[in-house]
């Protein structure tokens, strides 16, 4: 009987069946909405029910009409940047606390769980609480190198172009740096001890050990971790709406894709209103494509490694 | 096989729900036929009059819902069958809230409605009912404040509410212990400022880097003193004069000379932290709008404020911003419309106007039955009108807003244009040259100025 049923289930495809009720649920709120917002990238007119079609032109403009361009070009360097921050900085320091949290020592709990801690608390949050430490004037930063006598490195951390943006960067990294430390510990815990204690026997220091052997049995998961570092920041919105505004003050150097994408498709412009959905909609088709592109080629890269091994 | 299966059942599944993408429409037909059923009913229903009808009112004003429910109590004592709730949305997501709302078929009865471009935009699109016919609006409410809320013809689809002026808020104790008078001209204004530093006080608490600040409550206070007014402006609208004249150039300069009275760090300073610096006493002065009157009632300074106008270079007349800010419109889809338009005739009346203007201080009534306000520094901002040579909206307002998309806003060239003079990358005269190529890039008059 049961057996009947599972030959069943392979050779006639009722497994079919079984990923019905997901597959709606993913093709209704999921695929749908994708699909009709790439459709309303190729539609114009004010409001949210953008009823002229006018094909490409909204992708054209958005690469030939120079104002057009210059916020797009601009939102998608800056996008780059926060990304490389989080990439390096974020990932290389998850990486450090995992190595060290793996350790035995005293308090070693504790620990583990500060490091995750600010991840759980809302980004509007965390964004507020550091707009204020970074305040110029009864900021903690400033407030510190002013009593510590270097007045001259009390800068106007968010109203600098040049600063604003990794500023946010760092301040977005620490609060999800134990994100990349949960899963490289997880990672580095799943390692046999019997290996470590055979090089260790064998004579190798732990610097070795952790280059040698730690560190490529973790390429799984410094791929993992990678993707999701991709994904999260190419759609980061929040953490700048929260500490420099929809606009990417100051002078759009914090405008990433997803805040030049809230201010033409949602919001509108400061102080009209007036949103155009058509070119929002392109602006998230264009993001989309990114992301998907990325995601596709470490797709393709971790197969291909898989059949290697 | 499998995969075959799969592949199929995908394709399927996409053609299932590209087939389900109309199904709404045609539904649309449907719908409607109940309603168009029930609507003499509702008519039957309303015939015995003295029925009780509930109104809402949406709007951005999230701060002053107290003093709001207080005015519509007052308008229910005068109206007992007609009770209207306030359900504000907070002033960011307002315009698109509405929007939506208004799209779904779930907006409020009333709402406030933006000035100019926005709101004549939401006329346009059939979101506000026309109010050609309401009784009075002409008589009761000067021709100056209904124009933001009317079509070029004239047709006024809002009843204004509420103006707000702009001035320098001040510390009269640092002003005293300093020995300074309030400044009559500009040159007495930086000579001012000049004293309060060498004192060691920060002359002006206001900074960058909310952007809209600078602009709305510095540049275009600054700007009607320097182009004379509402006449002054007209003559940039109707194209007799470029943006990047003389006077445009004194209005840029001005913000140039305000540079180095700025509080250390201005462009990390926002908007709020401007406030609380003035609110502090660690600086003496700031520019701002009369909306913030209860903001800094309630955080009750410990030393004596007022506000001044700002003063116009020597020999120049002074002109005020006194901008028309809200009105409330009527949605065309208001199942209460008789109620709804009760509501909008009394926003005419007196007993609005002594309500709203002393409920909201720093929000001024509009009409011409406005009671005397108890407020003493809403009254000093009152003042200003009189003393000045005229009052007038804030610059881009008019006209300049309604730039077509992919080109740079009007309102955005001036902001940068700001910022980039206080930081020193750009002189007045380049401030005042790409306002000037970023308006007539698609503002016919200014193609053409003299």
């Amino acid at each position: 009987m049961i057996e009947n049923f599972k030959k069943r289930f392979q050779k006639d495809g009722i497994w079919v069946l079984f990923l019905l009720p997901a597959l709606l649920i993913y093709l209704v709120f999921m695929a749908a909405p994708l699909l009709d917002s790439m459709r309303l990238s190729l539609y114009t007119g004010k409001g949210y029910t953008p009823t002229e079609f006018v094909g490409l032109q909204n992708y054209i403009d958005l690469f030939t009409n120079p104002v057009w361009r210059e916020r797009f070009l601009g939102a998608l360097k800056n996008t780059v940047i926060f990304f490389a921050i989080h990439m390096i900085v974020q990932n290389s320091l998850g990486l450090f606390f995992a190595n060290l949290l793996s350790q035995d020592f005293k308090g070693r709990n504790f620990f583990r769980t500060i490091i995750f801690a600010p991840a759980t608390l809302s980004v509007l949050v965390t964004g507020f609480l550091w707009t204020l430490i970074l305040n110029p004037h009864w900021g903690a930063i400033n407030q510190t190198l002013k009593a510590i006598g270097l007045d001259s490195w009390a800068k106007p951390w968010l109203g600098d172009e040049n600063l604003a943006l990794v500023t946010i960067s760092l301040a977005s990294v620490w609060q999800w740096v134990g994100m990349p430390t949960v899963l490289f510990l997880a990672g580095l815990l799943g390692i046999s001890d019997e290996i470590l204690e055979a090089a260790r026997v064998d004579g190798a220091s732990s610097w070795h050990i952790f280059w040698k052997i730690k560190f490529p049995l973790l390429k799984p998961v410094v791929g993992v971790v990678a993707i999701l570092t991709f994904v999260d920041n190419f759609n980061a919105f929040d953490v700048i709406y929260a500490m420099a505004g929809a606009k990417g003050e100051p002078g759009y150097s914090t405008d990433l894709l997803a805040t030049f994408f809230y201010r033409t498709g949602i919001a509108g412009e400061h102080p009209i209103g007036i949103p155009n959905m058509g070119m929002g909609a392109a602006i998230a088709t264009i993001t989309f494509v990114i992301l998907m592109t990325g995601v596709l080629i470490w797709l393709y890269s971790s197969r291909k490694n898989e059949d290697l091994v | 096989m499998k995969k075959t299966l799969f592949v199929v059942f995908m394709l399927m599944a996409l053609i299932l729900t590209a087939c389900g993408a109309p199904a709404p429409a045609e539904e649309a037909p449907a719908a409607e036929a109940p309603a168009a059923e029930e609507a003499p009913v509702a008519a039957e229903e309303e015939a015995p009059v003295a029925e009780a009808v509930k109104l809402t009112l949406g709007s951005w004003r999230v701060d002053d819902v107290d003093a709001w429910e207080a005015i519509l109590a007052a308008f229910n004592a005068e109206n007992p069958n007609i009770t209207v709730n306030f359900d504000p949305t907070n002033p960011p997501d307002y315009n698109a809230t509405l929007r939506t709302q208004l799209e779904t078929g779930t907006a409020p009865d009333l709402y406030f409605v933006r000035s100019f471009a926005t709101g004549l935009e939401l006329f346009e699109s059939g979101y506000v009912a026309s109010l050609a016919d309401i009784p009075g609006l002409a008589e009761n409410v000067p021709a100056g404040a209904i124009a933001p809320w009317a079509t070029a013809e004239g047709e006024a689809f809002a009843v204004p509410i509420a103006a707000v002026s702009h001035g320098v808020y001040y510390n009269q104790d640092l002003f005293e212990a300093n020995g300074i008078e309030i400044p009559q001209t500009w040159e007495a204004l930086l000579a001012a400022a000049q004293t309060l530093q060498d004192a060691g006080v920060t002359p002006f608490a206001n900074g960058t880097k909310d952007a809209w600040d600078i602009n709305e409550v510095v540049m275009m206070t600054i700007l009607p003193n320097n182009v004379g007014g509402l006449d002054g402006r007209m003559a940039y609208l109707n194209g007799e004069r470029c943006f990047n004249d003389a006077d445009v150039v004194a209005a840029y300069t001005q913000i140039q000379d305000l540079a180095p009275f700025l509080p250390d760090s201005y462009t990390a300073t926002d908007y709020y932290t401007s406030q609380q610096l003035f609110v502090q006493g660690q600086a003496a002065m700031m520019f701002d709008g009369s909306w913030s009157i209860s903001a800094f009632e309630k955080d009750a300074p410990e030393f004596n404020w007022s506000v001044f106008a700002a003063p116009a270079a020597e020999g120049q007349d002074q002109y005020i911003s006194f901008h028309m800010d809200a009105a409330i419109g009527m949605n065309p889809a208001t199942e209460n419309a008789e109620a709804a338009m009760t509501f909008l005739e009394w926003l005419e009346g007196e007993s609005f106007g002594e309500a709203f203007g002393n409920g909201v201080p720093g929000f001024f009534p509009v009409s011409n039955n406005v009671p005397t306000l108890t407020n003493p520094v809403a009254n000093a901002f009152l003042a200003f009108n009189g003393n000045a040579a005229g009052t007038d909206i804030r610059f881009v307002w008019e006209k300049l807003l309604a730039s077509p998309e992919g080109v740079v806003g009007t309102y955005g060239a001036m902001n940068d244009g700001v910022i980039a003079v206080l930081a020193g990358d750009q002189t007045p005269q380049e401030a005042a040259d790409s306002l000037q190529e970023a308006i007539a890039a698609w503002y016919e008059p200014a193609q053409s100025c003299k």
